[in-house]
């Protein structure tokens, strides 16, 4: 009787095909479904299936799909581009803040004012000016501002007590970290005193120079600005942190396992780091963060890393879900599950506040707290005109290598920095 | 008889022999139509349309393409990234190629050599080819670590300062060759034992008899002469195998500090895949794929000459 015949096979094949072929059918009549893409899974892919679960209990009629999430951003922008071209793009998808611009560049996303004017006062919505701004790029909302970072510094408490500091109070100043750093290092043993993570991107520079109350390019576009006073002040504390803070040319990887070991007593570097930090330091070390230590109390800003959800369906029956899943993961709600899980800064003013969603939160957990509190004073991260971008990052960060291996000094290492990056933006 | 094949023995296909020609030129294409497509499709087709795309300016994404000429390779001419992944790449080739197949020939002869533990030492030496390159890449880098890292501390045991190996542009692409050496010595150990166990062994005992004492002598005049095919395969794999290094700079260094540690693969991957410029990109893949057919038509055309296959 329970027997599989080949014509019974056949059937439920056929059956099966029916079914499928019924289906889209069925989903015009009522119900969509949302294909949403995402970078990270390590990070995002627990807080992405919470958000997908508990927005289609509040909205039945609309289902999320995640297809293969992408590995980091750059690879996530890469295929979003290429869907662009070839087609099959999703209807929305999670990319990094600085590859907002190439998107809409390439006229990619959809303008999510409209949107946002249907709600209402979107500050009313814990959307501020500041948090919109992240996201806003050739004059459209290109995007909101989903998980953000912005840098702090990590301590291991335990070298700071040998070296002779004072774990209530950690260095404010520049000159206070330098010093202290220059003290653990003198401890010997394989012990180092500090890394400023100025490798991988420009992101740490522009917390030296935004810090200063510098800028990168002029407001035009046209030129370079980072080789003003304030750009001349950033490296000048880059060399600094190797000539007194005696901190050495290793890679992040390198200078973060130092860190995890116990061998290293300051780490600069994105809040995001937290979770792995939390997973990963060894019993020798005792975690505490900071805010980034102030150098312009009045002009000085910090880079704001991360990503936004971007809207790329064109189909106006779709725009309606695929606003309200973005409404509600960059809401109060979407964004506490995102600062659980993940140690990410919420994008939305009423989540960190309210009791309800992250209040507690925050009282609980302290390392969490200085991002939070640096968020008044944080700006987009740059991004270059003109498809040369990258390249320019990397043209920053090599110069940075000199200065780090003091093969240069800093004001020839800048002079160069600013020739090679002028001849890489757009004429 | 000028259509008549060659013996007498196909008589029933000399009843019509341009019929028959035709009908087994056809059967032959049929044949191999299959492969010949394959071949095109999956070989020849891309490699042409890679070969169009690099004299394009295309972006990933971008609306449309502008026929450029030449205009990526002059600008290769002046890319500092590209001429230093081109001398590093070149670099890398020139000490990991010959290293490892001299360690490698030096260690299939030990092994090959001894009477225990043959197979043993052959699963040993084998195992960086067969595992996980991005993985081990990780524990070299514990291994290379400045501050925690093994090496640096037994060094430090003899009273040598530590060397930042895989962050000082003086020692990165030392570091990156010593790690490509240990990645294909086990594959040159394994060609080259192969190799050793194909030498008939009476040709050792004759050589004895003529006068061949010393094991040098029975070197030079067997095993290394009879090695000639296995040693033109290995030095043409090997050569390929480190022109293609990308997975430790990948994972290691990111080309980094500096572009000292930069290569091909890894600038045409970052063109390709993070700049977005495909174009560019595709240029750079003609001139590895240029210069790998530079290194193999010169080892065919030189070691081919003096090979000598028993």
């Amino acid at each position: 009787m329970n027997h599989l015949t080949r014509r019974g096979a056949l059937g439920l094949s056929l059956a099966g095909l029916g079914a499928a072929a019924l289906h889209p059918a069925a989903a015009q009549t009522g119900s969509i479904e949302l294909t949403v893409h995402y970078p990270m899974p390590a990070f995002f892919k627990d807080v992405m299936e919470t958000i997908a679960a508990e927005f289609t209990a509040a909205n039945p009629g609309i289902r999320i799909r995640y297809p293969a999430p992408s590995p980091n951003y750059e690879e996530a922008v890469q295929a979003v581009l290429r869907q662009g071209a070839a087609g099959g793009l999703p209807d929305v998808s999670f990319q990094g803040l600085n590859r907002l611009r190439v998107l809409t560049e390439r006229r990619l996303p959809v303008d999510l004012t409209p949107f946002l004017a249907r709600e209402g006062s979107a500050e009313a919505r814990g959307w501020s000016q500041p948090i919109l701004n992240l996201s806003r790029f050739g004059g459209i909302q290109s995007g909101m501002a989903f998980a953000t970072s912005n840098p702090i510094v990590y301590y291991n408490l335990n070298l700071v007590r040998r070296a002779g500091g004072d774990p209530e109070k950690l260095p404010t100043t520049w000159d206070e970290l330098l010093a202290l750093s220059g003290r653990i290092a003198a401890l010997g043993d394989g012990i180092s005193g500090m890394h400023f993570r100025w490798a991988g991107d420009d992101w740490m520079f522009s917390a030296l120079l935004y810090g200063h109350g510098g800028r990168m390019l002029t407001e035009d576009e046209k030129d370079v600005a980072f080789n003003g006073p304030e750009g001349h002040a950033a490296v000048a504390l880059i060399d600094r942190m190797v000539k007194e803070g005696r901190m050495q040319p290793l890679t992040v990887d390198a200078a973060l396992q130092a860190f995890y070991a116990g061998k290293l007593g300051i780490f600069s570097g994105t809040t995001a780091y937290i979770g792995s930090m939390l997973r990963s330091i060894g019993p020798s070390v005792e975690l505490r963060t900071t805010k980034m230590p102030v150098i312009d109390p009045v002009r000085g800003r910090l880079p704001t890393g991360g990503n936004a959800a971007v809207m790329l369906t064109r189909d106006p029956s779709r725009q309606d879900a695929a606003w309200r899943f973005i409404a509600f993961a960059t809401g109060p709600r979407g964004q506490e599950i995102m600062t659980r899980g993940t140690g990410y800064v919420p994008n939305n003013t009423i989540a960190p506040r309210d009791e309800r969603y992250l209040g507690a939160f925050y009282r609980e957990n302290p390392l969490f707290r200085p991002a939070m509190e640096q968020v008044p004073i944080a700006q987009p991260w740059y991004a270059f005109p003109g498809s040369n971008g990258v390249r320019v990052t990397e043209t920053i960060v090599d110069n940075l290598a000199r200065i780090v291996e003091q093969r240069a000094a800093p004001e020839g290492a800048l002079a160069d920095m600013a020739r090679e990056v002028k001849r890489l933006l757009p004429r | 008889m000028p259509d008549a094949l060659p013996g007498g023995f196909a008589a029933p296909l000399l009843r019509q022999p341009a019929q028959a020609g035709l009908g087994e030129a056809a059967a032959g294409w049929l044949l191999a139509a299959p492969a010949a497509l394959a071949l095109f499709a999956l070989l020849l087709g891309p490699s042409l349309m890679l070969l169009a795309l690099s004299f394009t300016d295309w972006e990933l994404g971008a609306d449309g393409l502008r026929w450029i000429g030449l205009g990526n390779y002059a600008e290769l001419l002046e890319d500092d990234s590209f001429l230093a992944a081109l001398r590093n790449t070149l670099l890398y080739v020139a000490v990991v190629m010959p290293a490892s197949i001299g360690l490698g020939l030096g260690v299939a002869l030990l092994v090959e050599g001894g009477t225990r533990l043959r197979a043993a030492f052959r699963a040993i030496y084998f195992l960086p080819v067969v595992s996980l390159l991005v993985a081990m890449a990780t524990a070299w880098q514990f291994l290379l670590h400045p501050t925690i890292g093994p090496v640096n501390r037994l060094l430090g045991l003899f009273g040598i300062t530590p060397v930042n190996w895989l962050g000082s542009s003086d020692w990165v692409l030392p570091s990156l060759c010593a790690i490509g050496v240990w990645e294909n010595l086990g594959y040159v150990v394994v060609l080259f034992m192969a190799g050793l166990i194909a030498i008939p062994a009476e040709l050792y005992a004759a050589a004895e008899v003529d006068g061949a004492r010393s094991g040098w002598a029975r070197f030079r005049l067997v095993t290394w002469p009879l090695l000639g095919p296995t040693t033109l395969f290995v030095v043409t794999i090997t050569a390929i195998r480190c022109l293609r290094v990308f997975d430790t700079v990948a994972a290691l260094t990111k080309g980094g500090p500096n572009k000292a540690s930069e290569v091909l693969l890894h600038v045409m991957y970052k063109e390709g895949f993070t700049y977005f410029r495909i174009g560019y990109s595709a240029a750079i893949t003609a001139v590895f794929l240029a210069v790998v057919l530079a290194l193999m038509l010169l080892q065919t055309r030189i070691l081919d000459r003096r090979v000598h296959y028993a």
